[in-house]
């Protein structure tokens, strides 16, 4: 029997297998291939069975009489998880962690004050608007009838821009540059 | 040695040649975090005794002068990887560690915490405005009282913030060195307290029923321990009767400030009475006017004066041989505004043991703060412990009486024959 590599081993292990059964270096995609390939495929009696929507456990497998067998979702993410190619979990010393800590926590924090500006810059806006508005509907002594003209929203989403203005969202500005020359097509 | 010496260089190095002017510049920024606590100052003294004379547990790495000093009797510090790596470093405080954006995360996290304590001052100076005008000017009694306390809850929030980011609060904390009369520890430990202790307890209160039995309502907010002797006893857990003969120790942590009166009672829901065929109260332990506050935790229940405190002095819990387990539930109650009963009248009074928790708690007007528990029952020592405290059921065993079946669940009654 030859030796088999160390990440071959642990392979191995993972799937229960004799080390001189396992072939050589399987592709990731393969294994999973072969896995739910060997899943067993629900009979008509069992994909009869299986009326609930909500649980992943067959009918069948659920009775008591089948015996234990084991979750080919479990066997692959134990075959991910301890794969020698999955890189080991972040671990960071005590002041390592804690400037990490301190790092997260100013960030957290500079983030919160910039949606907290971004915030008041709005509603500062808003309100300028608002005061606008209140100044044109009583201090211009037309008796209001600027605003409500202003306010008025006849023809806004009927009498739009001419479609010719339109042009596609791209990266850099057209390759004709502006057309100077352009007028706009008389209504009939 | 040298294995370990050698892995640690080449970062010492690295570190002392590229960052020494940095950290120099950085001297004198980097105090403003700290209020109280000041940075270790560098050991000015120089040594008198060469090295191996007088070992420092917290650098020392030869095995030959680690011997020399556990013979002595201290342990070194540390693994010896880390020892030698602190032999030659530069001893950098930790928030003078040269990262850049470390340090640019303290600038940040600095420059809000002195935004904090600008509102604090300014939140201080209001509250004191408020609280000086009159009622009349404030716009009644009940507005005032309601604007002050929102206020004062804003201060208090706002203490929190002030330090929160602090990455030395949290390492004292998480080490346990935190000071209690400081709102952010006090703050911190609620916090983990709730996490997790918490949910045990009130788990525990609630499916042992002593919240109905004993109280019909609890919500803990102290953290309590309970000792006997020197063993800590979990909510719950079962104690013999000859571990509970002398009465427990309390560790009752408070989470805010300010110190307040308790009154602690130890009741047992569970006594057997054959009469009735049902369950009487017994007060195990009644104290009052016991101060606790967030730095002065422990309370020795048998250390508490006789004359001023103690009303109905330590029983020791016995389970007769038979009966289910007794539920043994210890309640710290929050007496009103925190002004002090009259002892001298309660103790005239309450001289019976057999009056439930609720009509104490109804007629001195308290509310339940922190709870316990633990179980007693039948066991090896019970029996000397009866004849110890003059129990005079000692000789008794219960039994179940036997309940005839209903007619029709008989295996085989007359009709059958």
């Amino acid at each position: 029997m030859k030796s088999l590599s160390p990440a071959l081993a642990s392979l191995a292990n993972v799937f229960r297998v004799p080390m001189s059964m396992a072939p050589a270096r399987p592709s990731v995609s393969r294994v999973c291939h072969e896995i739910l390939r060997q899943q067993q495929k629900p009979g008509p009696v069992t994909a009869a069975l299986q009326a609930s929507s909500f649980s992943t456990t067959s009918a069948m497998a659920k009775r008591k009489s089948g015996g234990s067998t084991t979750d080919k979702r479990i066997t692959m993410i134990r075959y991910f998880l301890h794969h020698p190619l999955t890189p080991r979990p972040l671990r960071f010393s005590r002041n390592r962690y804690l400037r990490h800590w301190t790092i997260h926590r100013a960030w957290q924090l500079f983030q919160a004050q910039q949606r907290r500006k971004q915030e008041l810059e709005l509603m500062r806006q808003y309100q300028s608007m608002q005061e606008a508005c209140e100044e044109l509907r009583t201090g211009a002594g037309d008796g209001g009838k600027l605003f409500r003209v202003s306010m008025n929203k006849k023809g806004i989403f009927t009498e739009m821009f001419p479609i010719e203005y339109a042009r596609m969202q791209t990266d850099s500005p057209p390759a004709e540059g502006w057309n100077y020359d352009w007028k706009k097509p008389e209504r009939r | 040695m040298a294995h370990c010496e050698r892995a640690s260089k080449p970062l010492l190095q690295c570190l002392r040649n590229t960052y020494s002017r940095g950290i120099a510049g950085t001297q004198l920024q980097t105090r403003a975090f700290q209020s109280t606590a000041s940075v270790k100052e560098a050991e000015a003294e120089a040594p008198s005794q060469p090295f191996h004379k007088a070992p420092d547990p917290s650098l020392v790495t030869s095995p030959r002068l680690e011997r020399r000093l556990l013979r002595q009797g201290t342990a070194p510090i540390g693994s010896r990887r880390r020892r030698a790596a602190l032999q030659d470093s530069a001893n950098i405080p930790f928030e003078q560690l040269p990262y850049q954006c470390f340090q640019e995360a303290r600038k940040v996290l600095l420059a809000d915490r002195e935004e904090k304590l600008k509102e604090i001052e300014t939140m201080r100076q209001r509250l004191a405005r408020q609280e000086a005008l009159s009622v009349e000017e404030a716009g009644g009694e009940k507005a005032k009282k309601s604007r002050v306390t929102a206020m004062q809850l804003h201060l208090e929030r706002l203490k929190i913030l002030a330090d929160i980011n602090d990455p030395l609060v949290k390492r004292n904390f998480e080490d346990g060195e935190g000071d209690m009369s400081k709102p952010i520890y006090r703050f911190l430990a609620d916090r983990k307290w709730r996490e997790y202790r918490r949910k045990i307890l009130v788990q525990r209160i609630t499916q042992m029923k002593v919240i109905p039995d004993v109280l019909p309502h609890c919500d803990p907010v102290v953290d309590t321990r309970m000792y006997f002797g020197k063993r800590q006893v979990q909510a719950g857990e079962y104690v013999d009767a000859r571990a509970s003969t002398s009465a427990p120790k309390l560790d009752i942590q408070l989470f805010e400030g300010g110190e307040k009166l308790v009154t602690i009672a130890i009741v047992d829901p569970d006594i057997p009475n054959v009469e009735t065929n049902s369950f009487d109260y017994k007060t195990h332990f009644l104290a009052v006017n016991v101060p606790i506050s967030a730095t002065s935790t422990k309370v020795d229940l048998s250390q508490l004066l006789e004359d001023s405190q103690v009303v109905l002095p330590w029983l020791p819990p016995v389970a007769q041989k038979g009966s289910p387990y007794h539920r043994l539930s210890v309640f710290i109650m929050e007496q009103k505004n925190s002004r002090p009963l009259n002892f001298e009248a309660i103790k005239t009074k309450e001289t019976s043991r057999d009056v439930t928790l609720r009509t104490l708690q109804a007629s001195y007007h308290l509310k339940a703060i922190g709870a316990h528990l633990f179980r007693t029952q039948w066991d090896d020592t019970t029996l000397e412990v009866m004849k110890e405290i003059g129990f005079d059921g000692a000789s008794v065993e219960l039994r179940r009486a036997r309940v005839e079946p209903l007619p029709y669940k008989r295996r085989n009654p007359s009709s059958f024959r």
